[in-house]
């Protein structure tokens, strides 16, 4: 639908722009190691005040500039789509969602960073959350060996919240494994005062936290074997043990009708010192250390996700990588380049963690920011980010995720047993990947 | 005479209960825009009062509130005003003169056709319209589809409203000798004044409220108050404070247009009657 | 043959009818022809990006045979969507009307305050009252079972309980909408001959029987135009669902517009979703044509009796 209407083809558009950047280019040669203006495409966020501090300092720094065009959460991927199917695109640097990432990256939207410039390569220490920095374009997913992408720009991952006021009462531990999980949470409910465990078991989300407990068990999804197979797996065995984990859980020691809990009611419950537990990512542990916001300043902490039998741990990535699109000039793209790489650097992490931010980087330790108790998430956010996964590596992501999302709810809300879940999901799940040309092998039937 | 007086009380407990049940819950939301996020989310209803969301909304770096609220005036009123004039002359020709069967069947079956696809499937086409002529982003785009997307439901809501209209009143004024631009204006227009008042108002609000629209063909400079609003519904944090402070600033400015708007209308139009 | 010339007049009165016309036809053409069209030819299309351009593969009806075969949300949708117009629709042209009926009898004061109160939801930005009513609706904390405590009742859970959450749905469209209604028919009224009414109240022994054969019949070109609208827009309903529930508990609130939003716009499948738009499209014409022909029956049959 997009490129029929357009007069001119992308090609001699972008020539044309290429070659009007290059007399300016040349006009402003004079003023060397400045970069051109760019624009980035980012969305409203509880983090985009730490994100606008760093883009002033690297402003202050350099002389470059750096437009923020700030969108509601809910219209930034279709103004990415807009942007970047475009002959021409408004943005130099989109910002993209780990949801979106496989989207993007499998249209063929974004200049790999080593085009940009030849042999860039991510700095060391910048976390790729599970390889979703780079794309393989012959097998269709996430790899190592891919071409390299994006810079993450907000290191979102999930993390166990515990109350720690709670936790002292009644003299728990954090726990290391899913049962201790289970264990802490029935000795909360049954004290009576808050819910042991706060699930988050929305249909629109089920899927992303169900994640965790399914690769924590040694399961998937499915598998990429080779390019154009995959292998469902989703209704393995050890799938069976994770969903029955997550159900048990959601149900025996939380609140009542979990079917319909999103991330507002487990914030809302966490903040108020109604839930003791919750999975949940890391960016809400801003709002539950704001006393306009929380009840509970102070007495949140985070930990790593409990392990599965076999001693896994895996938590869902909710991260930011910041792309550069194909139609806009060179120079901007090199720009655009040039301050991501700036803002991935060791210090510049440090001070965007001070500032509010996640970080992106692995390496950044409590000593790195004097052992300031408000920086108490950062070891926890390290340790599970190095456990990070994308669930669903392709590019068909969220018609895979809508698609299954249904039954694991009804699991939820016990209209499906949990192995009945598991089969209608492989069978949804071998529906979705058949129809975009995979030949694929399933499980038998639970 | 008691039995009267008694199902009349009766009415008027009906009515301000009703009045209650919407009054309520609105007061409640708008209270939220002077209350801290943890009272509004523990549902506090008595609580510390703060101005601290006004200030986010107004004074806060990424947040230009006034020009999203100046924004939603202009293309509220431009498209409102482009949607009346057009429906209302169409309605009258379409109703009460003697059009081609087909062009009416064609005009308001294409119109209501149009008007029952879900606008999200056609945002898409049209930002690549308006982005392929370089006006992206401008108040132009966004005043027209603000004004097709809404002209069907006003063009079929000041067809029944010109479709009230006696008959015999604008037969005669063409047996008088009356062109049919002079019936409209003399006869018809002043007549449905009624209805063009509400086709008005809920085009007004329909333009006000739009989201879908708005947020696929505004630029930063064009921004109108519901996308502002949104924004703080954030993916891991729903702002309710400044959402109520943001929804508190932009119903006083809409009931005030609507009100004066209608008051406008009245006069304007009386005043052309008397004539 | 002098009098088949035109007049003066005549010409003026065609030029005067293509100029009342030209605007609306205009404004379609320009800005409508080709999104319609254009989402009925990609219903028939797989459309995939690869090498950020498009690639179109014709379907055929591929995509209609998907819905109609394997297709299971969506229908979920269906049903629920038109239970959804059913009620929400009658309960608020019901509602709307008695509250036009009442404000119009109500004194100037009363009547200009009413009329600023009932106005007030449909001024609130939709996803104002999709997150505030959430908060209300919610089950810990929300004010409607606060209000049900204070009465010595147990705490219901309003969107999380897969029996009540269409339920809770509806009512807060109701809420939303009524005011709708409202002003289309206060407007109706308003316009009504005043001389009529009072000859009719001099006939009929009671205001029941003057409003059921007085007022309705009169009114009835606003209430059809204003049920055709509220359908049709209770048929694209959205932010609400979107915001309370987002089609769960399990299929609970699904809805038509939010299959297709899912779809077309987050699964990026737009040759699918737009058929679905297109199946729902041509669900809501054909139920318009049988409301309108039984409409026609009707009155027929009424006016070979009288």
């Amino acid at each position: 639908m997009q490129s029929f209407i357009t007069p001119f083809s992308r090609r001699s558009m972008l020539r044309a722009c290429a070659a009007a950047f290059i007399v300016a280019a040349g006009a402003g040669a004079a003023l060397a190691q400045s970069q051109p203006p760019i624009t980035m495409a980012i969305n409203q966020s509880p983090w985009l005040n730490s994100f606008v501090a760093m883009v002033d300092e690297y402003e202050k720094e350099t002389g470059n500039k750096v437009e923020l065009d700030v969108t509601p959460f809910g219209g930034l991927l279709e103004k990415i789509r807009n942007s970047v199917r475009g002959a021409q695109g408004a943005y130099d640097i989109v910002n993209v969602n780990s949801l979106w990432l496989s989207e993007i990256y499998s249209g063929g939207f974004l200049a790999p960073l080593g085009d940009v410039q030849a042999g860039y390569g991510l700095p060391e220490g910048v976390l790729t959350y599970g390889d979703t920095t780079n794309w393989d374009a012959e097998a269709g997913t996430f790899a190592g060996g891919g071409a390299l992408m994006g810079v993450p720009v907000n290191g979102n991952v999930q993390v166990l919240y515990y109350n720690t006021d709670i936790y002292a009462k009644l003299g728990l531990q954090p726990p290391k494994t899913w049962d201790e999980l289970l264990a802490n949470a029935q000795a909360i409910q049954n004290e009576g005062e808050a819910y042991g465990f706060v699930p988050r078991a929305a249909r629109d989300s089920i899927v992303y936290n169900f994640t965790p407990y399914l690769f924590s068990h040694d399961a998937a999804f499915f598998r990429i074997a080779g390019s154009g197979k995959a292998d469902v797996v989703v209704n393995s065995p050890e799938a069976l043990k994770a969903l029955e984990t997550y159900v048990k859980l959601a149900t025996e020691s939380g609140p009542p009708g979990p079917g319909n809990i999103a991330q507002g009611e487990l914030i809302q419950l966490l903040a108020t010192g109604k839930g003791a537990q919750a999975i949940a990512v890391i960016a809400a542990w801003g709002q539950l250390e704001d006393p306009n916001a929380s009840r509970v300043v102070g007495k949140i902490d985070a930990a790593l996700l409990p392990a599965g039998p076999a001693g896994t741990v895996a938590s869902s990535a909710g991260h930011w990588v910041a792309g550069i699109p194909r139609n806009v000039p060179p120079e901007k793209q090199k720009a655009a380049l040039a301050f991501l790489d700036w803002f991935a650097a060791k210090e510049r992490q440090v001070d965007y963690v001070r500032a509010g931010g996640v970080p992106v980087r692995g390496d950044i330790t409590g000593a790195d920011l004097g052992d300031d108790a408000a920086f108490r998430f950062i070891g926890a956010y390290s340790q599970n980010a190095q456990h990070a996964v994308m669930g669903l590596p392709f590019a068909q992501a969220a018609e895979a995720s809508d698609a299954m999302a249904l039954s694991l709810n009804r699991a939820v809300i016990g209209e499906m047993t949990p192995a009945q879940a598991l089969n209608q999901a492989a069978a949804d799940l071998a529906g979705v990947l058949e129809r975009n040309g995979f030949a694929v092998t399933k499980l038998p039937d639970l | 005479m008691t039995l009267r007086l008694g199902s009349r009380i009766l009415a008027n407990t009906v009515v301000w209960g009703y009045a209650l049940v919407i009054l309520g819950p609105t007061l409640w939301v708008l209270s939220n825009a002077f209350k801290f996020k943890i009272d509004i989310i523990t549902g506090a209803t008595i609580s510390p009062f703060t101005w601290i969301n006004f200030h986010e909304l107004l004074f806060s770096r990424q947040s230009d509130f006034l020009t999203n609220l100046l924004n939603s005036a202009v293309i509220g009123i431009a498209s409102t005003a482009i949607v009346i004039v057009v429906a209302t002359m169409a309605a009258f020709t379409l109703t009460c003169l003697n059009v081609r069967p087909w062009v009416r069947w064609a005009l308001l079956g294409w119109a209501l056709l149009f008007h029952m696809l879900p606008t999200l499937t056609f945002v898409g086409s049209w930002y690549l319209m308006f982005s392929s002529v370089g006006l992206h982003g401008t108040y132009f785009a966004v005043i027209m589809t603000h004004a097709v997307h809404n002209l069907p439901m006003a063009l079929f809501l000041m067809m029944s409203f010109v479709g009230a209209l006696p008959r015999e009143l604008i037969q005669a004024a063409r047996m008088d000798g009356c062109s049919y631009g002079q019936v409209f204006w003399r006869i018809a227009f002043p007549l449905v004044r009624g209805g063009m008042i509400a086709a008005t108002a809920l085009t007004f609000i329909f333009s006000w409220s739009d989201f879908a629209i708005s947020l696929t063909l505004t630029s930063r400079d064009t921004m109108t108050v519901p996308v502002a609003i949104a924004t703080f519904a954030q993916e891991y944090d729903i702002r309710y404070g400044e959402m109520a402070a943001g929804t508190l600033l932009s119903i006083v400015p809409a009931l005030l247009l609507i009100l004066l708007g209608q008051n406008f209308i009245v006069r304007g139009l009386l005043a052309g009657a008397v004539k | 043959m002098i009098s088949n010339e035109p007049s003066y007049k005549e010409r003026r009165n065609k030029r005067w009818i293509a100029i009342s016309l030209l605007p609306a036809v205009a404004l379609f053409i320009v800005l409508t022809a080709f999104p319609v069209v254009n989402l009925l030819a990609l219903s028939f299309f797989h459309v995939e990006w690869r090498e950020a351009t498009s690639a179109f593969s014709f379907v055929g009806l591929d995509n209609y045979h998907r819905l109609f075969s394997t297709e299971k949300v969506f229908w979920d949708g269906v049903r629920n969507t038109a239970f959804f117009a059913v009620t929400a629709v009658s309960c608020q042209m019901v509602l709307g009307f008695s509250m036009a009926l009442a404000v119009r009898t109500a004194g100037s004061y009363g009547r200009a305050m009413l009329t600023g109160i009932f106005l007030l939801p449909i001024v609130v930005p939709p996803i104002v009252i999709g997150t505030m009513w959430r908060l209300i609706m919610g089950r810990e904390f929300g004010l409607a079972n606060m209000l049900l405590r204070l009465l010595g009742l147990g705490p219901v859970d309003w969107l999380g309980n897969p029996d009540i959450a269409l339920a809770s749905v509806i009512f807060v469209d109701i809420w939303h909408w009524t005011p709708f209604v409202f002003l289309l028919m206060l407007a109706g009224l308003e316009s009504l001959d005043g001389e009529v009414i009072e000859a009719a109240r001099m006939d009929t022994r009671s205001r029941c029987q003057q409003i059921r054969h007085v007022v309705l019949p009169m009114m009835m070109p606003t209430i059809i135009v204003t049920l055709l609208f509220r359908v049709i827009l209770s048929f694209k309903v959205f932010d609400e669902v979107y915001l309370l529930t987002s089609g769960g508990p399990g299929t609970a609130t699904e809805v038509v517009n939010f299959s297709i939003y899912r779809t077309f716009f987050r699964q990026d499948q737009v040759g699918y979703g737009s058929a679905m738009s297109i199946v729902t499209l041509f669900a809501i014409t054909v139920v318009i044509i049988l409301a309108r022909g039984l409409a026609q029956r009707r009155a027929a049959q009424r006016s070979t009796v009288s």
